[in-house]
């Protein structure tokens, strides 16, 4: 159960001096990173966490929680504005977003996004804060074999539900599980795959690469469409929702918290899936499905709301399991490591203090997106208009110096360039990244729980399926698997019908 | 822009991907194998394999006009960016260690610039310069970050 004296506590550290100041400044950073389309939350936590390093765990951690939550409600600005989603999450919002601000009604549209994102993350870092550590303390539960069925569960799910082609998404993962092998071995410390140089004993270099494959391959992306970008022209009055207008979209609110939180725990889908499940929960059960698509204010709450739930259910299996519910998540995975962090039910066990303090910088975070959103609304507008041959530039600058800052080798440098282009060309030719950056994660998790579990069973790999909790994960992975591939294959025969 | 087929990008990897297959074949065959260290072939021998069938698949997909298609080609000046942007971050690697953090920046930051299609001469060396120095002066003093000081060492 949460420890509420530790979780004031964790208030108090997390509105003190330095880590309020970190938590608006990772907060306005996130918003612009959001409203800038082509701009992601993964991507501004990526080119960041370098920056964090030097700070206490806690601060640079707030920071990172503040450029999370707000760029996924940033998104929502540009969607309203110019008819492009600032982030992939914001997608949905456009449908009633953009015909709103046509109307002449953009200020109110981004009132009611930003009351609804910070309505729904709130609502699912409290869930995080109630409901953690009752999962970490089962977990505490789990072993060897426990972990590696956890391991086959995330990836069955990353490898199938990602882009158009699960093949792909396979080949991806695959790819990726192989880059997780090189380096030297978990348990009988021979190199593996290293080609004799040293720089690989110890892998690919985590960091660099997330920012090369999240952050510079956005960058590469930019410099494809940098003509094209379009620009803000309406004016923003009436941001402050009316409480009667809030009241009458309460069940909206509530009906789209619940998605974004289911879809959030679930790993490896996120943000850009629940806004969409929210909306079309939203219009089905309406009274008038017809006036959605035309600019009402039900079209715009109900996503906003789910994308920023979608960031606490995202949180729980990260934090409690080790196992990232997103890209985003994936990443600050790895910002906790490099401050000596093991997400997981030992670190609820061991550092139950700064655990605490994270809920209460969630929750905090969802606040001060709302305050700064609702303040400065025509200034983030004003952002989108940034030239980007200024802005793109600054994105491969931010990248390079990033991944140089962690060890201060050029080695790092050349690993965010060359995951960098990788990352690039595997968007451009419909490979998606993600599966390859969760899968590197999520393989060694397997890898090392399974030879752990042959150990301790000597050699007999019945042990995989003979223990009840490890089981009924491996049935619940294959099941996620064959559905999905089913589900995929009547979307994609129904795609070629319409064709 | 007319869709165009992905095939012969889905052939190029699939001709990537076997000899890596083969690879981790060779390299993990070379591994020990003492059941104490639980089998470390099994699962490179596992992904390696299922690499081989995706690959296979991928081939027999592209072969048979069954490649998913891309919104337009990259080509013309779209890919003339892409291709200086690449160089440029390439360049910028090697460059770097041997004249340091801001000649080299300022240099990659000018001819970026004319990469995207700046031709505001006065704004492109203005920008050029004065952003270097200040994430030079950012990271060394307040940050705490040294970086590459090459010529200035």
């Amino acid at each position: 159960m949460v420890d509420l004296a530790l979780l004031a506590k964790g208030f108090a550290t997390v509105l003190s001096g330095y880590n309020l100041l970190a938590l608006i400044m990772g907060s306005f950073m996130g918003i612009i990173i959001g409203a800038i389309p082509g701009l992601t939350a993964t991507m501004g936590i990526a080119l960041l966490v370098p920056f964090t390093f030097g700070m206490n765990p806690i601060t640079g951690i707030v920071m990172l929680l503040g450029i999370y939550t707000g760029a996924i409600y940033g998104g929502g600005i540009a969607s309203i504005l110019i008819k492009t989603p600032g982030t992939p999450a914001a997608a949905a919002t456009v449908f009633d977003g953009y015909p709103m601000a046509q109307k002449g009604m953009a200020g109110k549209a981004i009132g009611i996004a930003t009351v609804a994102s910070g309505i729904g993350g709130t609502f699912t870092a409290l869930c995080l804060t109630f409901f953690a550590p009752i999962l970490a303390n089962f977990a505490l539960r789990f072993s060897a074999p426990e972990y590696f069925a956890l391991a086959v569960f995330g990836l069955s799910v990353t490898v199938t539900l990602a882009g158009r082609s699960p093949l792909k998404g396979f080949i991806s993962g695959a790819v990726g599980l192989l880059i997780a092998m090189v380096g030297l071995d978990p348990i009988g410390g021979f190199p593996r795959f290293t080609f004799g140089m040293v720089e690989l004993t110890g892998g690919f270099s985590f960091v660099p690469m997330l920012i090369g494959l999240f952050a510079l391959s956005e960058g590469f992306r930019q410099v494809e469409t940098i003509l094209t970008a379009p620009k803000v022209k309406a004016v923003l009055t009436e941001i402050l929702p009316k409480l009667r207008e809030l009241k009458g979209l309460s069940v909206t609110f509530i009906r789209s918290c619940v998605i974004g939180l289911i879809v959030g725990i679930t790993p490896a889908i996120g943000a850009e899936t629940s806004c969409f499940v929210s909306y079309s929960e939203a219009k089905r059960t309406s009274k008038h499905p017809e006036l959605f698509g035309t600019g009402i204010l039900e079209g715009v709450a109900a996503p906003q709301t789910a994308e920023n739930a979608s960031t606490g259910g995202d949180m729980l299996p990260m934090l409690t399991l080790g196992i990232p519910g997103d890209a985003a998540t994936a990443v600050l995975m790895g910002a906790l490591t490099i401050h000596n962090l093991q997400p997981g039910p030992l670190l609820f066990r061991d550092h139950s203090e700064l655990v605490h303090q994270i809920f209460g910088g969630m929750i905090v975070a969802n606040f001060m997106f709302v305050i700064l959103g609702l303040t400065f609304a025509r200034f983030f507008a004003r952002v989108i208009n940034i030239d980007r041959r200024c802005l793109v530039p600054m994105i491969f600058i931010a990248c390079m110096v990033g991944s140089y800052s962690i060890n201060n080798v050029l080695y790092d440098l050349a690993t965010c360039v060359f995951f960098g282009f990788l990352g690039y060309l595997m968007i451009r030719y419909d490979y998606p990244v993600s599966p390859m950056v969760l899968a590197q994660i999520l393989g060694a998790m397997m890898e090392s729980n399974f030879r752990r579990s042959l150990v301790m069973s000597r050699g007999d790999p019945s042990i995989l399926v003979t223990r009840p909790i490890a089981l009924t994960i491996l049935i619940l992975a294959a099941f996620t698997t064959i559905t999905a591939i089913r589900r995929q294959r009547r979307a994609l025969r129904a795609q070629a019908g319409m064709q | 822009m007319a869709p165009v087929s992905m095939k012969k990008a889905d052939i190029l990897v699939a001709l990537i991907l076997v000899p890596i297959s083969l690879y981790v074949f060779y390299e993990s065959g070379k591994w020990p194998k003492e059941a104490l260290i639980g089998a470390p072939t099994l699962i490179p021998w596992g992904v390696a394999t299922c690499l081989l069938f995706a690959a296979g698949i991928l081939l027999v997909k592209a072969l048979s006009g069954r490649a998913l298609t891309l919104a337009g080609k990259l080509a013309g000046a779209d890919r003339r960016r892409i291709i200086g942007a690449a160089l440029l971050a390439g360049a910028y690697v090697f460059i770097v260690a041997r004249l340091g953090f801001i000649i080299t920046t300022f240099f990659f930051l000018l001819f970026f610039g004319l990469v995207l299609g700046e031709r505001r001469w006065l704004n492109l060396i203005l920008f050029a310069a004065v952003t270097p120095v200040a994430i030079y002066v950012i990271f060394s003093t307040i940050l705490n970050v040294p970086l590459p000081p090459g010529l200035f060492r």
